[in-house]
C-alpha cells in the first residue's frame, strides 16, 4: 500500500552488479568480491522487505508513477518476499561453490554477470505484479540460462542446450499466445486487475480455457508433468550452475501457478484446480519412477527435483488456506533443500571422477562431514521431522485426507504423496549406500578432485534447512502472511490497484 | 478480417508445429520462427483490428487501434530475435562440435550409463 | 518441580559429546562414560512407579510449534513407565555388555555411541509423547538409528542390504502410520492422544475409522515385525549382538505394541480391530515358531523367536480388546486378563530374550561361531553361560519356576476366555485361538530345546570351532545373570509387579475397567488343575517326544522351495520393481527431443480440446465485413510462403521463404495500421535472415539439400490439433471481449508523456521497464553469442579445477 522505492532493488541489485562485471570480466577477484556483495546486499534487502511488509503489509512500486493497471507495478507480498530472501541466500551460497569449481575458464568468460543476470529475471519474475512483465522477466531468466547451460561449450552441454532451449523457446511462445488471448476477453493486463475483472465476469468458460492453457504453459516452464526436458538439461552443466537451476529455475514457474491459480484463477476450481492434481499427482509418479530406476547420481537428483514440483503443486491443488501455508513451508524448503542436494552430489562427482554409482563406494571414511550433510539432507526431503520437509508434508498430507476439503478429498494425492516420500528415501538412501558406505575404493591421495572451499556453502545450506525444520514456529507468522495474501485476494487487489477501475 | 486472421494464424501454427516436430535442427528452428510469427499474427489481433487510425497523434484520426498490443509485439519481436540469434549460433556451434544437424543422432542416452 | 519431559533430551544431549569422548579419551572404553546416564535415568523413572500405580500420570508440555498445535507434550503414566523402565534397564544392561563384547580398539565406538542413544532418546520419546506429530517424530528417529545401527559394519553388503530392507519396511510402515494419525487428528480435531480418547467416540462414528485403523496398524505391524513384514527382523541380526539384544527384542520391536496398546481406546471394541489385531497376531505367532525351529544360526532362532513372541503379545491385545466392546461391566472379565498376560508377556520377554541374545553374544565371541551344527558340548566348557541359557530358554518354553511359565499360562487362559466370547463371531471361530496357540507353544518348546541343548549337550567339536575360550569375562556375564535372576524373581514375586506396574498399565489400555474391580485373580503359580495346565503339560509331553525325534520329521522344512518364502518375494520384488522402473522411464524419456515435444503439444491438443467441449466455451461472432482484395491476396501469399518454407528440400529456397514471411508479416503490420511495428520488422528480418544463412548456408560440408521432410501421421495429427486449437480459441476469445481495454488511458500520451507516438510513449515511458529488461536480454543474447564462439573447452586443455 506504500509507494516503496525498496521494492525494485532486488532486481535492479543483480542487473547492476552483472553489467558492472561484465565490463570488468578480466579480473576474477573481483568478480568474486562483487558477487559475493551484490548476493549479500540482495539478503539484507529482502529481509528488511520482509520485516516492513510483515508490520505495513504489502509493498508496491509503481514504476515511473504510473499507476496501476496502465503502468508497470512491482508487488511484495509475503510470499513475494519469503521467495526473495531465499533466492538471495541459495545464490550467495552457490557462488560460493563456484569460487571452488567453476574453472578459471568459465569465471573470465562472464560467468559471474550471467549469475547475475539470471537472478534479475527470477527476482522480478517474483516481483512483477504484470502479467507481460512476468513474461520479459521470464526471458531474462530464460536467457541467461540458456547461455549458462551451454556456457564452455563441451559437447555434452551443447547438444542437451539445443533442446533445452527449443523447448523453453516454444513455452515462451505459447505463454505469448495465453497473454494474447486473455488481454483479448478481459482487456488488461495488470495481475491485480485482471483479478478483478475475473471474479466480476465469474470466469466463464473461455476464461477457463486460456486458464489452462497458462497453467500448461507454467507447467512445462516449472517441470511439473510435462518435466522430459529436465534430467538432460540438469546433468549437462557444471555443479554450480546444476545447482542454480535446481533450486531456481523451476521454482519460477511454481512461483507463477501460485500466483495465477490463487490470485486471478480461482472461480472454477473443479476444472482448474483437479487438473493441478491430477498433473502433481503424475510428476509424482514418474518423477519417481525415474529416481528408484536410475543408478547415476545427477539423474537421481534430476528426478528428484521432479518429484518435489508435484509435491508442491499438490498443496496448491488442495486449496485450503491450511494446505497453501504447507505449499509455501513446502516451497522454501525445497529450494534449499535441492540446492545444498545438487552441490553435494557435484562434490562426490568430483571426488570419485565419476557419475555412476556403481564405480564408488566408502567415501564416508575421508569425508565424514559431506557424508553425513548427504544423510540429512536425504531425511529432510523425505520429510522425517525435525528437519525442514516435515511441516509442509504433515500439512500438505492433512488438508489431502481431510474429506471436509473445498471438494471430494485428495485421499488419492495424500496417498501419492506419501508414495513420492518414499521412493524420494529409497533414491537418496540409494547413493548414501553405495556412495558413502561400502568398502572404500579411493585412497585419499587417488582422488580426482579436493573439496576446498566446496563444503562452506553445503554447511551453510544445511544449517539453513535444520533452522527451518526445528525453529519453524519462528517462520509461522511469515509463513501464515503468506497465506493470508493468498487466500485473500483482496489484500493483492486493494493494494495495487489504490482506486479500484 | 479477424476470422481469416484467426484461421491463418491457425495454418501458421499447424505448419510451425510439423516443422518443430521434424527431426533437421534446422527446420526446428524454422518451426519457432514459424510459430512466433504467428504468435506476432496472433498478439495484433487480439487487439482488435483496423478500430481507427495509426496511434498517432497527429490530429487526423478520431479513433486510434489499441496501441498496447503494439509496444507488446515489438518487445516479443526484439526478445525472439534475441533468443533466434543465440539459438542459431548453438546450431552452428553444436553442428561444428557433434558433426551433425539430425536430432535423432543427438540422443545423448548412453552417456549416463 | 519435576524434570521427568527432559528425561528424553538427555540422550540426545549426551550424544553430541560422545565422539569428542572418544576421540580424546581412547585408551578408556567409551562406553563406561556412556553408562551412567541410562542407569541415572532407570533410576529416576523408578522412582515414579509410586506416583502412576495411584493414578496420578506426569504431564508436561512444551511448546514447540504452538501455531500449528505441534508441542512437546509428554505424558507418562502406567503404560508408558513400563516401557520407559525397560528402555533404560535393558539399555543400561546392553551397555555394560557392549564394553566387553566391542574392542575399543578395533571399533568405532564413537559412531556406536551415538546411535545408541539416539535410539534410546528416540524410544523414550515415543513412549512418553502424547502428541502424534512429536510421536511420529521418534517413531521415524528410532527407524533411522536402528538403520545406523543394523549398518554399522557398512563395510559389510549384508549389513547394508538388511540396513536397507529394514529402513525400507519400517518407514513405509511410518508413513501409513502418519497417514492414519493425521486422519485422526482431522476427525477429533486434536493432535493430543489424550483428547483423541476423550472423543473416542467421534472417532467411532466417523465413515473414515476403519482407514484410519487399518493404517495405524500398518505402522504397528511393520514396526513390530509381523507377518507379512516380519522379514526385516532376520537381516536386522547384521547388527552386533548387544544390539539385536537391546532393539530387536526388548525395545524397538515393541514399539509396535506400544501403539496397539495406546489406541486401544480408541479402536478396541470393533471387530474389525479385534480380528486385524489377534489375527495378524495369531498367525505370527505360528510362523515366527514355526520358522525357529528349522533355523541353524543361533541369532536367527531368535529372531524368528522373537517374532513369535511379539505375534503372541500382539494377539493378547487383540483378544482383550473385546472388553471395550462391553463396556467396564461383569462380562468385560472375560477379556481383561488377556490385556494383563499381554504387558507381563511384554516385561517377561525382554527379560529372557535380553539374557539369551546376550548368551548367544558370548558364544559368539568365545567360539567364533552361531551355526549350531558346529556347536556343542559346551556345557563343561561355559557352566555359568549355560546356566544362563537354560533360564532363558526353559522360560521361554513356559516352563517352572520361571516367569515365562507364568505368563505362558496367563496367555492360555487369554486365549480360552477368549474362545468362550460370543461376539464378532467368536462363536464360531473361537476354537482357533487356543488350538493355534498350542500348536506355536509347542513349537516354541521345541526350538527352546534345540538351543540348549543343541549348543550345549551332545558332542563338542572343536576342529569346527574357531577359537576355544572358557567363561567370558565378568562384564559379559553380569548382564544376562541380572535378566536371568529377574527371570526367577518375576516367578516368585508376580505380585509385586503386578500391583506397580502392570495394573496400572492395563488402566492406560482399557481406561475405566480397573477401578470397577472386576476381580481379576492375581497371579499365582499355582491355580489348581485348571485347562491351562493341562495344556502346559501337553505341549511339554508332546514338545519332549518331537525334540527327541527332531531328525526324523526336520526334513519337511527342505519341502518348502525357496521362492515361495516372502523374503524371496521381497527381495525379487525389490529388483524387479528397479528394473520395470527403469524400462518405463526408458520407454518415455527417449532423448529424442521430437518425442518431448510431441508429447508437450499432444498434451496441449488434448487438455485444452477437452476443457473447451466440457466448457462449451467455443463462441464464433462472424463479422467478415471489411477484407479487402488485397488482404486476402497477402494471406495467400503467406500460405505460399508457409508451404515452401515446409516443403522445399533446398536450404536456401526454405530461407528465403521464411524471409518472405517475416516480410509479409510486416506487410500486415502496415494494413493493421501498425507503422513502427512494420519498420521494426523488416529491420529484424532481414538481420535474422543474413544469420540464418551464415549458420546454415555457409559452412562447409552442409549438403545444400536438407532431404524430404517426410510424413509422420502422429505429427501431422498434433499439428493439426494444435493449429485447430488455437483457432478456436482465438474465435472464442474475439467474440468475448468482456471488457474495455485500458488503452484509452494512452490515447493521452501527448499531455501526460509530450509524445505523439503513443506505441513509443509506451515502449518508452509508460511500460519503459519492460523495454529496459527486453534490451538486457538483446544484451545477454550478445555476449553469450560472443561467448560460445570464444569459450571451447573441450578443445583446450582443460584445467584441473573443472566440472
Amino acid at each position: 500500500m506504500i509507494m516503496n522505492n525498496l521494492v525494485a532493488f532486488p532486481l535492479l541489485i543483480p542487473l547492476l552488479a552483472g553489467l558492472i562485471m561484465a565490463i570488468y570480466r578480466k579480473s576474477i577477484p573481483f568478480q568474486r568480491w562483487f558477487s559475493l556483495f551484490s548476493f549479500s546486499l540482495i539478503c539484507i534487502i529482502s529481509f528488511y522487505l520482509i520485516q516492513q511488509v510483515s508490520i505495513e503489509g504489502i509493498q508496491i512500486l509503481e514504476l515511473g508513477g504510473w499507476q496501476a493497471p496502465f503502468g508497470i507495478v512491482l508487488v511484495v507480498d509475503m510470499l513475494s518476499a519469503l521467495l526473495l530472501m531465499t533466492t538471495g541466500f541459495i545464490g550467495l551460497t552457490c557462488v560460493l561453490f563456484a569460487f571452488g569449481s567453476i574453472g578459471e575458464e568459465r569465471e573470465q568468460f562472464y560467468f559471474y554477470p550471467f549469475f547475475q543476470f539470471l537472478i534479475t529475471g527470477v527476482n522480478g519474475s517474483f516481483l512483477t505484479g504484470d502479467l507481460f512483465n512476468l513474461f520479459v522477466c521470464f526471458e531474462v531468466m530464460l536467457i541467461s540460462s540458456y547461455v549458462l547451460i551451454s556456457l564452455g561449450g563441451n559437447k555434452i552441454q551443447l547438444r542437451e542446450s539445443i533442446k533445452y532451449v527449443v523447448i523453453n523457446t516454444i513455452s515462451s511462445t505459447l505463454f505469448l499466445v495465453g497473454i494474447a488471448y486473455l488481454y483479448a476477453v478481459a482487456g488488461t493486463l495488470n495481475m491485480a486487475h485482471l483479478s478483478v475483472r475475473v471474479a466480476e465476469s465469474g470466469q466463464p468458460g473461455i476464461l477457463t480455457t486460456v486458464a489452462v492453457l497458462l497453467l500448461i504453459v507454467f507447467s512445462l516452464k516449472s517441470a511439473l508433468f510435462l518435466f522430459f526436458w529436465l534430467p538432460g538439461a540438469y546433468s549437462a552443466p557444471p555443479t554450480a550452475i546444476a545447482a542454480i537451476f535446481g533450486a531456481l529455475l523451476t521454482k519460477v514457474g511454481i512461483y507463477a501457478i501460485f500466483r495465477t491459480s490463487t490470485l486471478i484463477f480461482y472461480h472454477q476450481l473443479e476444472i482448474t484446480h483437479t487438473l493441478l492434481g491430477v498433473m502433481a499427482a503424475l510428476t509424482m509418479l514418474f518423477g519417481g519412477i525415474g529416481a528408484v530406476a536410475h543408478w547415476d547420481i545427477r539423474n537421481i537428483l534430476a528426478y528428484n527435483v521432479i518429484i518435489g514440483v508435484g509435491f508442491i503443486v499438490s498443496g496448491v491443488a488442495i486449496f485450503t488456506p491450511a494446505s497453501l501455508i504447507g505449499a509455501t513451508y513446502y516451497f522454501i524448503h525445497d529450494m534449499v533443500m535441492k540446492a545444498l542436494l545438487f552441490l553435494l552430489g557435484g562434490t562426490v562427482i568430483r571426488i570419485v571422477g565419476s557419475n555412476k554409482l556403481k564405480e564408488m563406494g566408502g567415501l564416508i571414511r575421508n569425508h565424514t562431514l559431506l557424508g553425513w550433510m548427504f544423510f540429512i539432507a536425504a531425511l529432510s526431503l523425505a520429510g522425517v521431522p525435525p528437519l525442514s520437509g516435515f511441516i509442509g508434508k504433515i500439512l500438505i498430507i492433512q488438508e489431502g485426507l481431510a474429506s471436509g476439503a473445498a471438494r471430494a478429498g485428495f485421499y488419492w494425492l495424500a496417498a501419492i504423496g506419501l508414495l513420492s516420500s518414499l521412493m524420494v528415501l529409497y533414491s537418496l538412501m540409494k547413493i548414501f549406500i553405495n556412495g558413502f558406505w561400502g568398502e572404500t575404493l579411493l585412497a585419499q591421495d587417488m582422488e580426482k578432485g579436493d573439496t576446498k572451499g566446496l563444503l562452506l556453502p553445503c554447511v551453510l545450506l544445511t544449517a539453513a534447512g535444520i533452522i527451518w525444520g526445528v525453529g519453524a514456529e519462528i517462520f509461522y507468522p511469515f509463513v501464515e502472511q503468506a497465506g493470508e495474501s493468498m487466500v485473500n485476494p483482496n489484500l493483492y487487489i486493494e493494494a495495487v490497484l489504490r482506486e479500484v477501475v | 478480417m479477424e476470422t481469416l486472421m484467426a484461421i491463418i494464424i491457425g495454418i501458421l501454427f499447424t505448419i510451425g508445429v510439423y516443422l518443430v516436430l521434424s527431426k533437421s535442427l534446422l527446420r526446428i528452428i524454422f518451426g519457432t520462427s514459424v510459430i512466433a510469427h504467428g504468435t506476432h499474427l496472433l498478439i495484433i489481433t487480439m487487439g482488435g483490428l483496423k478500430t481507427g487510425g495509426p496511434p498517432l497523434l497527429d490530429g487526423r484520426a478520431v479513433s486510434y487501434t489499441d496501441p498496447l498490443p503494439q509496444a507488446l509485439i515489438l518487445t516479443a519481436i526484439v526478445i525472439n530475435f534475441a533468443t533466434t540469434a543465440f539459438l542459431l549460433v548453438l546450431a552452428y556451434r553444436a553442428y561444428s562440435a557433434l558433426g551433425t544437424e539430425n536430432m535423432d543422432h543427438l540422443r545423448g542416452i548412453n552417456d549416463n550409463e | 518441580m519435576s524434570w521427568l519431559y527432559l528425561i528424553i533430551l538427555i540422550p540426545f544431549l549426551y550424544a553430541v559429546i560422545v565422539p569428542l569422548i572418544f576421540k580424546h579419551i581412547p585408551q578408556i572404553h567409551t562406553g563406561w562414560f556412556v553408562l551412567p546416564i541410562p542407569v541415572l535415568l532407570f533410576m529416576y523413572l523408578a522412582k515414579y512407579v509410586t506416583f502412576v500405580a495411584m493414578d496420578s500420570p506426569f504431564i508436561h508440555s512444551v511448546p514447540w510449534i504452538p501455531s500449528l498445535g505441534i508441542n512437546y507434550a509428554t505424558y507418562v503414566d502406567g503404560l508408558a513407565l513400563i516401557f520407559g523402565l525397560i528402555v533404560t534397564g535393558i539399555g543400561a544392561l546392553v551397555i555394560l555388555y557392549s564394553i566387553y563384547y566391542l574392542s575399543k580398539e578395533r571399533e568405532a565406538l564413537g559412531n556406536f555411541y551415538v546411535y545408541l542413544l539416539l535410539f534410546m532418546g528416540a524410544m523414550l520419546g515415543v513412549v512418553f509423547s502424547d502428541n502424534i506429530i512429536v510421536l511420529y517424530m521418534f517413531w521415524e528417529l528410532t527407524s533411522i538409528s536402528s538403520f545406523l545401527l543394523i549398518a554399522y559394519w557398512y563395510q559389510r553388503k549384508s549389513s547394508r542390504y538388511g540396513a536397507q530392507k529394514a529402513l525400507l519396511i519400517t518407514i513405509f510402515g511410518g508413513f501409513a502410520m502418519l497417514a492414519g494419525l493425521l486422519m485422526l487428528a482431522n476427525i477429533t480435531d486434536t493432535f493430543s492422544i489424550r483428547e483423541m480418547i476423550l472423543r473416542a467416540d467421534k472417532t467411532t462414528a466417523h465413515p473414515l475409522f476403519l482407514q484410519s485403523m487399518v493404517l495405524l496398524l500398518l505402522g504397528a505391524f511393520t514396526k513390530s515385525a509381523q507377518f507379512p513384514f516380519h522379514i526385516w527382523l532376520p537381516d536386522a541380526m547384521e547388527a552386533p549382538t548387544p544390539i539385536s539384544a537391546y532393539l530387536h527384542s526388548a525395545t524397538m520391536v515393541k514399539a509396535g505394541i506400544y501403539l496397539i496398546a495406546r489406541f486401544t481406546p480408541i479402536f478396541g471394541g470393533s471387530m474389525e480391530w479385534f480380528w486385524l489385531v489377534s489375527g495378524v497376531g495369531m498367525i505370527t505367532l505360528f510362523w515366527g515358531s514355526f520358522s525357529a525351529v528349522k533355523q541353524v544360526d543361533l541369532k536367527a532362532m531368535l529372531a524368528f523367536s522373537t517374532i513369535g513372541q511379539l505375534g503372541m503379545i500382539i494377539c493378547l491385545l487383540g483378544l482383550g480388546s473385546a472388553a471395550m466392546y462391553y463396556g467396564p461391566v461383569k462380562e468385560a472379565a472375560l477379556c481383561i486378563p488377556a490385556i494383563l498376560a499381554a504387558l507381563f508377556h511384554l516385561v517377561n520377554h525382554s527379560t529372557f530374550k535380553g539374557c539369551l541374545f546376550m548368551v548367544v553374544g558370548i558364544i559368539d565371541y568365545e567360539t567364533g561361531t552361531r551355526d549350531i551344527r558346529r556347536l556343542g558340548g559346551l556345557m563343561g566348557l561355559m557352566p555359568v553361560t549355560f546356566t544362563l541359557a537354560v533360564i532363558g530358554s526353559f522360560s521361554m518354553a513356559g516352563l517352572p519356576p520361571f516367569n515365562g511359565f507364568l505368563s505362558k499360562e496367563l496367555f492360555f487362559t487369554g486365549v480360552l476366555n477368549a474362545s468362550r466370547l460370543d461376539i464378532f463371531r467368536m462363536e464360531t471361530w473361537g476354537m482357533l485361538f487356543p488350538v493355534v496357540a498350542w500348536i506355536a507353544s509347542i513349537f516354541t518348546f521345541i526350538y527352546c530345546m534345540v538351543f540348549v541343548f543343541r549348543t550345549f549337550a551332545g558332542d563338542y567339536q572343536p576342529q569346527k570351532l574357531e577359537k576355544i575360550n572358557n567363561e567370558p569375562a565378568w562384564g559379559m556375564l553380569l548382564p544376562p545373570a541380572v535378566l536371568a535372576s529377574l527371570v526367577i524373581l518375576f516367578f516368585f514375586f508376580p505380585s509385586l509387579l503386578a500391583q506397580y506396574l502392570l495394573m496400572p498399565a492395563v488402566a492406560s489400555v482399557l481406561p475405566g475397567f480397573v477401578e470397577a474391580s472386576l476381580g481379576i485373580g492375581p497371579i499365582e503359580a499355582w491355580h489348581g488343575w485348571t485347562p491351562e495346565l493341562i495344556m502346559t503339560i501337553g505341549v511339554v509331553v508332546v514338545g519332549m517326544i518331537l525334540f527327541a525325534n527332531y531328525h526324523k520329521w526336520s526334513r519337511f522344512y527342505g519341502y518348502i522351495p525357496v521362492w515361495f518364502t516372502l523374503n524371496f518375494a521381497y527381495d525379487s520384488l525389490l529388483v524387479k520393481t528397479e528394473k520395470t522402473f527403469e524400462k518405463i522411464t526408458r520407454g518415455y524419456m527417449t532423448g529424442f527431443i521430437r518425442d518431448y515435444l510431441l508429447y508437450i503439444f499432444a498434451f496441449f491438443v488434448v487438455v485444452l480440446a477437452g476443457v473447451i467441449l466440457m466448457l462449451n466455451s467455443f463462441a464464433f461472432n462472424p463479422d467478415v465485413n471489411n477484407v479487402s482484395m488485397y488482404e486476402v491476396v497477402l494471406v495467400f501469399v503467406m500460405v505460399v510462403a508457409a508451404l515452401m518454407v515446409l516443403l522445399s528440400r533446398h536450404r536456401l529456397v526454405a530461407i528465403i521463404s521464411l524471409g518472405i514471411m517475416g516480410y509479409l508479416v510486416a506487410m500486415f503490420f502496415v494494413i493493421f495500421r501498425a507503422p513502427d511495428l512494420a519498420l521494426t520488422q523488416l529491420v529484424v528480418e532481414t538481420v535474422t535472415t543474413v544469420l540464418f544463412l551464415l549458420c546454415f548456408y555457409f559452412l562447409p560440408d552442409l549438403k545444400n539439400k536438407i532431404g524430404e521432410i517426410g510424413f509422420k501421421a502422429a505429427n501431422m495429427a498434433v499439428a493439426l490439433g494444435f493449429g485447430l486449437i488455437v483457432t478456436v480459441i482465438a474465435l472464442s476469445a474475439q467474440s468475448n471481449r468482456l471488457f474495455e481495454t485500458i488503452s484509452w488511458f494512452f490515447e493521452n500520451s501527448y499531455e501526460l508523456a509530450g509524445a505523439k507516438n503513443i506505441v513509443n510513449a509506451i515502449l518508452v515511458d509508460f511500460r519503459g521497464f519492460d523495454t529496459m529488461l527486453e534490451i538486457l536480454v538483446l544484451c545477454i543474447a550478445g555476449i553469450g553469442v560472443y561467448t560460445l564462439i570464444k569459450l571451447r573447452l573441450d578443445s583446450r586443455k582443460v584445467s584441473s579445477k573443472n566440472r
